[in-house]
């Protein structure tokens, strides 16, 4: 009864955020906060145990009764758009406000509220037809809120990319609804295990759904999509929008029966994209081009964990598939938490610096102390290091690559590679998040803008620091989230339902904070030891040299240069160097361009033939009468002959 | 309280003779070159001066120069204190402490090259840049490594993985870690600690701007690294858990020694591998501990 009055509150409230929003910043701020609450409120009630909330009404949308259900896996994902959704909310109040943006604001906070809303929606709809519905919706308002900006021609080629790119998994999603409700009779969505004619289903979902996770090669529209879209909406897009497409995989290879091969390509997939979106990552000289490729990354780091997961419950329901599995709940969490916060420290730097491109920055820790420490604690989460919550949730993957490699089982010929392509996968991320945070708060500032760059204010801080909180709650109480993760591992696989914690999981979190205190501990004595000794200020010592200047530091295309050399293959840089020439030269340049490599190589010339192939057959279409009726005679022609000669 | 008495006996073990390792290359390659070389404790008295200095910051540096240091110091020892030493096993011990391990070296990697490029220093940004990217090929190598010992152990908790030896591809294993251990730890061919000043330098480079109790930390934690991967390797390799307890401890120490020297000679015989021959090394360490792990698979399924 509660569960009701809460859901039946969130959605009220939200809907009239979504409509107030235009014009009310205010109330839409209150409104939006109290609907994401309550929606955290339901989502944590699942999670800690609380019954799973089913509604039924007489209501028939499209000719099928609303069906509504949270269960513990919708409420898993239900709790990160809650905290999204509000913490990004509270952050547009200054990031994207009326007096610097009279056009876009009011649009941006109903959009804001509706994705909420229709993100909730598709994690509660238990009936194909409106899950398809919510679905369309949420992306709708996701492509709404990208072309906020829509004065810009880059947004708009994003937001159109976006938009195609959407619909082609959408087209994947109808497909598989469809067969769905015609082999089973009913658009009704359930547990259905016991259906094996419909495991082959998981493909066609894994392609649609996958569009939306940015999984590696799907991901083509996610790193313009993110770069243009304003910081608070790439927040949500990468940080949670992207895991719907992780929910749906998640859903339905939980409530179907899924094909043998599901948990080697999905590990193959993930494993792939987990490399492929590091390397990326690492090449880019776009602060939030970079961050973008960061979430295919850790998409793929999720889906290595579903694909042991699925290997798991395929070969008896091992333990080792059951801790890779809450591994990749978990990473969900993290990387919703601190992909949010990089995000957020992007827009900061973007807001006062107006530039996104990395070789424009430098020194501002100097101006935005709270940015840069937010960033760089960001960055140590997200690179997986300890003593930061991204570590736990990968070392519970570890965990069950591991075993399931030690149990000399068949799997371990996908399991070993997996493995190897993890580790690598964490030393990319800490280059590129390494020259992430240098590049842009270290050393000397390129530019004017960058040297009078100033710090956000506490509107947009506030949201960091929570999100920096959860994120440390999580890296030291890991053993307190476990119930909450137990619950969607048992709605996922029944055979995995209750057992206890892995036993080090304790222990991991002791280590952990153990580990915080000893390092805060050791600067402080390295500083105190070091301010008695005596601290003199100087110039750098670049060896002798005396007059170093900004430009002279290593930048971010030199920094990565050398991973990039290896992943020429993938990455093809195109290069522009002009030399300088003759006792006096004029010009010299270098220009360097990651091109998006699978939309400009692959799917950039097949669609130009399909361009020429449609105007070449427009060419035929020249209104003259006389040319209809040969087409027509020509068509009726063929059809004889194949009714004549087809049934000889 | 036995606990406790225990566990500063071990912190003072790495603390303490940790410094000894640089003295003893040292001798080896003055030994070598027919030179008397300075003193095996000279490290102690770099330490111990280094303490009492002062500091002098690049203008550019934020509070982070001098954290950096402190955090991979801290991270080096946390992750030294997982190792088990040989008869006297870990003081911490859990499934998975192996990737705690791996990822606490990682964090030192983090910190330290974050402090490099907090002087904005082109030397440093350098160093900073080829560290990060190395690393990329050397974890591949050091998972590879552990994965191997996983499977060979059918256990996931070091102590358990080291106590046996790495079977017949032990060879293997102990050429690519001891590759590996060069690489990390800035030794010939990769990088040489004779000098901080070369364009071609890896790791020494990015030390340049610092100085003092910082500079102590940086030192002291890189010979620290030295001795974790000196023991790794060799319980990696010998039997160490499988022998009777004195004669555990003093295989121990005689690989340890035994890698000491051999760096020592491997420092005196060659050059500096020509720069763009490190990926290759490294490689090459990577599919070491690959057969490695191939030998060890066919091995557990036999």
């Amino acid at each position: 009864m509660t569960m009701d009055g809460l859901m039946v509150f969130a959605v009220l409230v939200l809907v009239a955020a979504a409509l107030s929003g235009a014009w009310l910043p205010r109330w839409w701020l209150a409104l939006t906060l109290a609907g994401t609450a309550a929606l955290l409120g339901a989502a944590f009630w699942t999670l800690g145990g609380g019954a799973e909330w089913d509604w039924r009404s007489g209501f028939a949308l499209g000719g099928e009764r609303l069906h509504l259900r949270l269960d513990a896996i919708s409420a898993w994902f239900l709790a990160l758009v809650a905290v999204v959704g509000g913490a990004g909310a509270v952050y547009a109040r200054e990031y994207w406000p009326d007096r610097e943006r009279p056009e876009s604001a009011g649009r941006g906070r109903g959009w804001w509220s509706t994705i909420v809303l229709c993100m909730g929606l598709v994690l509660l709809c238990a009936n194909g037809l409106h899950f398809l519905m919510a679905w369309e919706a949420f992306a709708l308002s996701a492509y709404f809120l990208i072309t906020l900006e829509r004065e810009r021609s880059q947004t708009r080629a994003a937001g159109w990319l976006y938009l195609a790119a959407s619909h082609a998994g959408t087209l994947g999603l109808f497909a598989f609804f469809s067969l769905l409700a015609a082999r089973t009779g009913s658009w009704e969505l359930g547990p259905m295990r016991d259906h094996p004619e419909l495991a082959p289903l998981f493909w066609v979902a894994l392609f649609g759904f996958g569009v939306k996770a940015g999984m590696f090669p799907l991901h083509i529209w996610l790193p313009s999509a993110h770069a243009n879209a304003p910081s608070h909406v790439s927040a949500i897009m990468s940080g949670v929008a992207i895991k719907m497409g992780l929910y749906g995989l998640i859903r339905f290879s939980g409530w179907l029966p899924v094909p043998a091969g599901a948990g080697w390509v999905v590990l193959t997939l993930g494993a792939v994209s987990a490399v492929l979106g590091g390397a990326f990552a690492l090449a880019q000289n776009d602060l939030k081009r970079l961050l973008a490729y960061c979430s295919v990354e850790n998409m793929g780091v999720t889906l290595i964990g579903l694909g042991v997961g699925l290997l798991g419950a395929a070969n008896g329901d091992t333990a080792w598939g059951r801790v890779a599995m809450a591994g990749a709940l978990l990473h969900v969490w993290n990387h919703g938490l601190f992909k949010s916060l990089l995000f957020f420290g992007a827009g900061s730097v973007l807001h006062t610096t107006g530039t996104r491109e990395m070789s424009r920055m430098g020194g501002l820790w100097r101006t935005m102390p709270w940015t840069a420490g937010l960033f760089a604690f960001g960055s140590v989460a997200i690179s997986a290091l300890p003593p930061l919550n991204g570590f736990v949730s990968e070392w519970l993957i570890y965990l069950g690559l591991f075993d399931a490699a030690a149990s000399h089982a068949q799997v371990a010929a996908v399991i070993v590679p997996a493995t190897i392509a993890l580790g690598v996968t964490g030393a990319l991320a800490l280059a590129a998040f390494a020259k992430a945070a240098a590049v842009v708060f270290l050393g000397a500032s390129r530019t004017q803008a960058a040297e009078h760059a100033h710090e956000c204010g506490w509107w947009m801080r506030g949201p960091m620091l929570g999100l920096a909180a959860a994120c440390t709650f999580i890296a030291l109480g890991s053993v307190a989230v476990w119930p909450a993760i137990q619950q969607p591992l048992g709605a996922w696989n029944p055979a995995w339902r209750g057992g206890e914690a892995p036993a080090p999981l304790a222990m991991l979190g002791a280590v952990q904070a153990a580990l915080a205190a000893l390092v805060a501990g050791a600067v402080v004595v390295l500083w105190s030891r070091a301010r008695t000794n005596g601290v003199r200020r100087a110039m750098t010592w670049d060896c002798g040299y005396a007059a170093p200047t900004a430009r002279m530091q290593y930048t971010g295309g030199s920094f990565s240069a050398l991973a990039v050399g290896w992943f020429a293959w993938v990455l093809q840089p195109q290069r522009q160097l002009r030399w300088p020439r003759g006792p006096f030269p004029r010009r010299a340049d270098h220009v360097e361009r990651i091109p998006e490599t699978v939309l400009e190589r692959v799917i950039g010339p097949v669609s130009d033939v399909v361009m020429v192939a449609s105007s070449w057959v427009r060419q035929r279409q020249q209104g003259h009468l006389p040319d209809y009726i040969l087409y027509l005679v020509a068509g009726l022609a063929a059809m004889g002959a194949l009714v004549v000669f087809g049934n000889m | 309280m036995t606990s406790i008495l225990e566990f500063i006996a071990r912190l003072a073990v790495w603390l303490l003779l940790a410094p000894l390792l640089p003295g003893i290359i040292n001798k080896v390659k003055a030994w070598v070159a027919g030179r008397r070389g300075p003193p095996v404790l000279q490290l102690y008295y770099d330490l111990a001066r280094l303490w009492r200095k002062g500091v002098v910051l690049s203008t550019l540096a934020s509070p982070g120069f001098i954290a950096g240091p402190a955090v991979a110091w801290v991270a080096v020892l946390a992750a030294a204190m997982l190792l088990p030493l040989g008869p006297l096993g870990a003081s911490l011990s859990f499934r998975g402490d192996v990737i705690l391990l791996i990822y606490l070296l990682a964090l030192a990697r983090f910190c330290t090259a974050w402090a490099a490029l907090e002087t904005g220093s082109a030397f440093e940004g350098m160093g900073a840049a080829r560290e990060v990217s190395y690393a990329v090929l050397a974890e591949a190598a050091v998972i590879t490594a552990v994965l191997t010992l996983s499977m060979q152990s059918g256990s996931l908790v070091l102590s358990a993985m080291l106590a046996p030896s790495a079977g017949t591809g032990a060879v293997l294993l102990a050429v690519g870690l001891f590759i590996v251990l060069l690489a990390e730890n800035c030794r010939v061919p990769f990088d040489d600690p004779n000098t901080h000043l070369e364009l071609t330098m890896i790791h020494e480079v990015m030390v340049l701007d610092h100085s003092g109790p910082p500079f102590a930390a940086v030192l002291h934690g890189a010979a620290m690294k030295l001795l974790l991967f000196s023991i790794l390797l060799v319980q990696a390799v010998l039997p160490v858990g499988k022998l009777p307890a004195a004669a555990a401890a003093g295989a121990l120490v005689a690989g340890v020694l035994g890698v000491t020297v051999g760096i020592g000679f491997v420092e005196s015989l060659l050059a500096r591998a020509a720069f763009r021959r490190v990926p290759l090394l490294l490689t090459t360490a990577f599919l070491l501990c690959l057969f490695a792990l191939l030998v060890a698979w066919k091995g557990g399924a036999a």
